[in-house]
């Protein structure tokens, strides 16, 4: 039946899997904590409430890339973005999610950069989903300190914005891999995240729709996942 | 009565907290460990008498862990239970091979298995009677 439907419905139909098993944990986390009012120990609403949150910006940003993909690079209208001001305010999105991991967020932009060309809603989503699925991976790695870095920095193709961790096993054969498994793999980054990882397929499906390519990239001793993206014209208004 | 202790592998952080309280609270103690390197270490320091154990881990995966666990003459008696997000029908007919031949006592589906049913086990694996462990 799947070998029917088009590449991109079955593109869309894997990223519809991989959510699907993704969503089961923020759902078992809610369910276990709230049985354990009736061993006498009060649940953390707190918890509750970030674990709902964080499944919902999933959602939310599943839905963004599926209709983003279905307008057109007209319709897209970049617009001139503040990369800095991306990354700030998916730290702030972040922070009660990061906590509930014992993950310290760090905001890293080197250098003054000018406004880049982006989709302001697109990016954001993209780089909120991958940071969660950083979040949630990196305490499997029982490192003795887990943090995430959201940075910024130049490259010679333009400006890169993505999410950094101490994750060495994190490579471009890793996500090649994880790209062809994702749906139909119960852990298709198996050397970085203990789930499906889906965070990294949606945004890798916002950024494909925003005509962007992620990539695997090197900062600071760091790996993660970036994009590159093109400085505003507007940089030499200014 | 000495409080049992049980050593459990669950790479979520959440899911550990939760269960590792559940646990505690009917009177066990209980070592959280993520990966499962950081499993056989902690086995190697402490005798523990029951082993709970999830699939999905980053790097090894819990099968692996359980090979190796029991590769070993001293860890080959502790009985093992498995509370995976994997379901046991996945296995397929592999699936009851599996289970002999790394004596697993028990294999629960997370979703499916609450925190009461996941310690009425426990107990029944540790032979406890009702609040004896308490």
């Amino acid at each position: 039946m799947i070998s029917l439907l088009k590449p991109e419905s079955k593109i869309t139909q894997q990223l519809l899997l991989s959510i699907a098993e993704q969503m089961k944990l923020p759902l078992v986390q809610i369910a276990r904590q709230t049985e354990l009012a009736e061993l006498g120990i009060n649940p953390d609403l707190n918890q509750i409430r970030s674990i709902a949150e964080n499944g919902l910006r999933l959602l939310d940003g599943y839905s963004l890339g599926l209709q983003l993909s279905n307008q057109g690079m007209y319709e897209l209208a970049p617009e001139a973005v503040s990369i800095a001001s991306i990354l700030y305010d998916a730290i702030q999105q972040l922070d009660s999610f990061a906590r509930l991991y014992n993950v310290e967020l760090k905001l890293n932009i080197s250098g003054k950069y000018g406004p880049v060309l982006a989709h302001r809603q697109g990016l954001q989503s993209a780089i909120v989903g991958l940071a969660s699925a950083f979040i949630e991976a990196l305490p499997s790695h029982e490192e003795e300190r887990s943090f995430l870095q959201l940075a910024t920095h130049r490259c010679r193709y333009g400006i890169v914005a993505g999410v950094y961790a101490n994750i060495p096993t994190l490579s471009s054969e890793t996500l090649r891999q994880g790209r062809r498994l994702y749906g139909l793999s119960r852990q298709p980054l198996v050397g970085v995240s203990h789930s499906s990882g889906s965070g990294i397929f949606v945004a890798d499906a916002i950024f494909k729709a925003m005509n962007l390519k992620m990539h695997v990239s090197r900062h600071q001793n760091l790996y993660g996942l970036g994009v590159v993206l093109h400085p505003s014209p507007q940089l030499s208004l200014v | 009565m000495s409080k049992k202790k049980i050593l459990l592998i669950e790479p979520d952080n959440i899911i550990g907290g939760v269960v590792s309280s559940g646990l505690r609270e009917s009177g066990y103690i209980i070592t959280h460990c993520r990966t499962a390197q950081s499993a056989i270490n902690a086995a190697d320091k402490e005798n523990y008498d029951l082993v709970i154990c999830e699939l999905l881990l980053v790097s090894h995966s819990g099968i692996e862990f359980l090979y190796e666990f029991r590769s070993y003459k001293d860890w080959q008696d502790v009985p093992v239970m498995i509370y995976s997000s994997v379901p046991a029908s996945e296995f397929g007919s592999k699936s009851k091979g599996l289970t002999s031949e790394l004596s697993i006592g028990a294999y629960l589906y997370k979703p499916n298995t609450s925190l009461e049913q996941l310690i009425k086990n426990v107990d029944s694996l540790l032979a406890v009677p009702k609040h004896e462990n308490s």
